[in-house]
């Protein structure tokens, strides 16, 4: 075969959010500076007798008043409401768009949440197809049963991969990836790879996930993966402090526009950071925890590094998975320790920062949402706090960014996301003016 | 480490689906004409406007030997491990393995790469919960406080898309570069891409690629049949009384290297990967570009990236899933192509019915023996062709191809079309 050559600078020049910290990139952003919380008592349905009553939800969200497309939206679910906000505001804060000439080189790649049933539909099902407790697939065809094919449809795979090429006009390499908390790492990391081979010019690229409902948070629950602190919601997520017990779920999307660096340059887009590189591993340990000695992490953050050109020596920011569970943060710390050395340690250089303590864990969504905040990170030169970091943990003793955001130029950003399945997802993310020539 | 013109081969296969659990069991069916779409039993038909389907009728037990993990994951992720293995095994790379000291094998494993494409999940999953919501009278507080009762822990863990990627993993330490794609009936054919891609640009010295899904479940008979894409019998793509597709289930999997990694140990080629393309239509979930401009894009931008011309292309395995939307404007895009002179046309979706997530790469595993064996299966159900795409090259009996590159379609919702090029051992 031959290898399709495409350009290997790639630029983000568009960033778009919706979050419980706020419904757009700036809302956000500015929230998770001022050190707020998105985290509170679970409001969109009655949550009393789980475990969990807490979580991080987009509170008060509209898509219509971000994507005015009725007909389109009667088949989005919640996350795909989210995408399109998301994905519109990155396009136009790009400052640029599929139209019928650039169409067939514009690709998309997301990470979408995996299929859960919404709880109300699954009501229908239980009204009318279970006999004796058990599910009873003649009520499906019974005259009464409420059949919708609209909602069916809402629930295939790569629903949301349809609406999104459909309402930007995307007609190019278009994909869908779910490796569970590593999605939205892996989407952008697909992307680049795609671009690097010349297979589109512009890409929208980002990640969609909503879970907090009944049957969405269930999962969680029974595995006891969730923080249980109930009557302490903005505190619950405390990656990194020894006393964490689990994460706190979140919802939302974050999207970013891909564009060949040359041509971001030649239309003088605004350039946040270029995405430098992309690391990927398998950890073959264990479906739900990381191994304690950083295995798999080591690799995945050594790739991107490679991939990017960059030493550790030149990361001066790490937005760490960080999900406030036991396992996952021992692992974390010990991959970061194994590559960055005394610079990661405490009273390192370094900083080191879990946005999920602010956020939540945004599942499929976690990855994009953090690659977006590399950037923007970059962009102001400031590396967002992990809040509520309390109590040491000395498997955790890292660099961590702690009271409040800290100032000062980050000449290349690390962002991690390993997910359930042990698929590890790194992104290098360098300050536009930071050349490459410097670093090797 | 990457050349300017890799040849990346296919050194090792492995299926099940209705109509087989091997490359040979598969073919004779193919070449005896003789579908594996059969009446079901796995719920009570009466009623129902569909049914037959393309069941996979072995055990777990026969999927899995390791009878501890039946119970934590789904049955697609039984059928996805049972090709993953036996592709692996039959590419001769775990003897190779077998060889080296313990730094090596490090080495060997970080620098193994594992793209799956998985059908994502299925609605039965979620009636697990259907107990407890009829114990508890749908109150959401109760609900909560007797989830625990009621539901393994595992949920979650037993439904997650990514379980091949997880399972085959540890048992096979594939520790390199991977993805779990779920984009329907695109995810396995995109696998197969990706897979060979990382391998090409030097990401991987070696990659596996799976495809598995388990689409025939009630609501997606229910909703398939609604939607009209569901027939009532066997399929008959491309036939002008065409009425839908029929539900198979299973799993593919193809091992892909270096062809200097493959003959340095001896290992069979089974073919070359020559290029692909991935192009939406932007059209929704579930409408197609009329005049199947979407699918003349792709094969055009997948024979620029294999480097070849329409004129080399030998035969064409069609998605042609016999729905009446999807083969009018599949056939029409063929057309648009490749101008007067389109190579003998198949797709076999009548055997085995149509595996949604998996059945590109299944579709890929027996295009790579249709070349091998230098035949062009028929389509037995095939009558009378839609008039609206006569003439088109398809046979209901096996023709001969007119050169060994073989081009593979593969359609998918959200206006999605994959198609890839190959080129056959012989």
């Amino acid at each position: 075969m031959r290898i399709p050559t495409g350009h290997r600078r790639i630029a983000v020049t568009g960033i778009g959010l919706v979050t419980p910290l706020g419904h757009t990139t700036a809302d956000t952003w500015s929230a998770l500076l001022a050190g707020k919380s998105g985290a509170g008592q679970t409001r969109s349905f009655d949550a009393s007798g789980f475990t969990t009553t807490i979580s991080a939800e987009v509170k008060d969200f509209d898509p219509e008043s971000f994507v005015p497309n009725h007909r389109l939206l009667k088949m989005a679910s919640r996350s795909h409401g989210f995408a399109l906000a998301a994905a519109a505001e990155a396009l136009a804060d790009a400052g640029i768009a599929p139209n019928e000439a650039t169409s067939a080189r514009w690709g998309l790649s997301v990470g979408a949440g995996m299929l859960s049933v919404a709880y109300d539909d699954l009501r229908v099902i239980e009204k009318y197809a279970v006999k004796d407790g058990q599910f009873d697939a003649a009520g499906l065809v019974s005259p009464c049963f409420p059949a919708n094919p609209v909602n069916f449809c809402r629930w295939q795979s790569n629903a949301g991969l349809g609406l999104l090429t459909r309402q930007f006009g995307i007609r190019g390499y278009a994909t869908s990836v779910h490796t569970a908390c590593a999605s939205g790492g892996q989407a952008v990391g697909t992307a680049l790879k795609v671009m690097r081979r010349g297979q589109c010019d512009a890409m929208l690229v980002g990640g969609f996930d909503s879970m907090i409902n009944p049957t969405g948070i269930s999962g969680f629950c029974l595995l006891g993966a969730l923080s249980t602190d109930n009557d302490n919601p903005t505190g619950a997520s405390r990656p990194f402090d020894a006393t964490r017990n689990g994460f706190v779920l979140g919802e939302g999307a974050g999207f970013l526009v891909l564009e060949r660096w040359d041509a971001a340059v030649a239309r003088g887009a605004n350039i946040y950071a270029e995405l430098a590189g992309d690391g990927n591993s398998l950890s073959c340990y264990r479906i739900t925890d990381s191994p304690p000695d950083g295995n798999g992490p080591i690799q995945a953050i050594h790739q991107a590094l490679g991939d990017a050109r960059l030493a550790p020596e030149e990361i001066d920011y790490i937005n760490a998975h960080g999900t406030s569970t036991q396992m996952n943060d021992r692992s974390e710390c010990a991959a970061m320790t194994d590559v960055f050395g005394t610079r990661v340690a405490k009273g390192g250089e370094l900083r080191v920062s879990s946005t999920k303590s602010s956020l939540g864990h945004l599942i499929a969504a976690a990855g994009a949402v953090e690659a977006a905040i590399c950037c923007l990170a970059i962009r102001d030169g400031v590396a967002p706090v992990n809040a509520n970091y309390a109590v040491p943990d000395p498997d955790c003793d890292v660099a961590l960014v702690t009271g409040a955001p800290q100032h000062g130029k980050i000449r290349a950003a690390l962002s991690n996301s390993l997910g359930f399945g042990g698929s590890n997802s790194s992104l290098v993310f360098r300050h536009p003016e930071y050349p490459e020539e410097v670093s090797r | 480490m990457s050349k300017a013109n890799p040849s990346i081969v296919f050194t090792g296969s492995g299926l099940v689906c209705g109509a087989g659990s091997s490359v040979a069991e598969v073919w004779a069916r193919l070449i005896s004409g003789e579908t594996s779409v059969t009446a079901h039993e796995r719920w009570d038909t009466a009623n129902w406007g569909t049914k037959v389907a393309a069941e996979v009728t072995l055990t777990p037990r026969d999927l899995v030997s390791d009878r501890k993990l039946h119970k934590s994951i789904a049955r697609t992720d039984m059928m996805g491990i049972y090709a993953s293995e036996q592709a692996l095994e039959n590419s001769g790379v775990l003897a190779q393995r077998e060889g080296l000291g313990e730094a090596e094998v490090n080495a060997f494993n970080d620098r193994t790469g594992f793209i799956v494409g998985s059908g994502g999940g299925t609605y039965t999953s979620n009636y697990d919960y259907l107990g407890l919501m009829h114990e508890t009278a749908c109150d959401l507080p109760a609900f909560g406080r007797e989830l625990a009762n009621y539901v393994t822990p595992m949920w979650l863990l037993q439904n997650l898309p990514n379980n091949v990627l997880c399972h085959v993993g540890i048992r096979q330490q594939l520790k390199g570069t991977n993805a779990c794609i779920t984009n329907q009936c695109a995810g396995s054919v995109l696998a197969v891409a990706e897979a060979a891609l990382a391998v090409a640009t030097g990401e991987a010295d070696r990659a596996l690629a799976t495809g598995h899904d388990t689409p025939f479940e009630p609501e997606m008979v229910l909703y398939y049949h609604k939607l009209g894409l569901l027939s009532d019998a066997t399929p008959r793509p491309f036939d002008q009384s065409r009425s839908g597709t029929i539900f198979g289930e299973g799993a593919g999997a193809v091992m892909i290297e270096h062809r200097e990694d493959a003959a340095a140990r001896g290992a069979n080629i089974l073919g070359e990967f020559l290029g692909f393309a991935c192009v939406s239509e932007a059209t929704g979930i579930l409408d197609l570009d009329a005049d199947g401009e979407g699918v003349s894009r792709a094969i055009t931008e997948a024979l620029a990236q294999a480097g070849i011309g329409a004129a080399d292309v030998g035969m064409i395995c069609a998605h042609g899933n016999g729905t009446p939307a999807s083969d009018l404007t599949e056939a029409l895009g063929i057309k648009r192509a490749f101008g007067g002179s389109i190579p003998p046309v198949t797709g076999f979706k009548w055997a085995y019915g149509h595996l949604i997530g998996a059945a590109g790469i299944v579709d890929l595993v027996m295009t790579l023996e249709a070349l091998r064996q230098g035949i062009v299966p028929g389509i037995p159900t095939l009558g009378e062709l839609d008039h609206r795409i006569a003439p088109f090259p398809v046979s209901a009996t096996p023709t001969a191809p007119r050169s060994n590159i073989a081009l593979l379609i593969c359609r998918a919702f959200g206006g999605l079309n994959v198609v890839l090029v190959v080129k056959g051992a012989s």
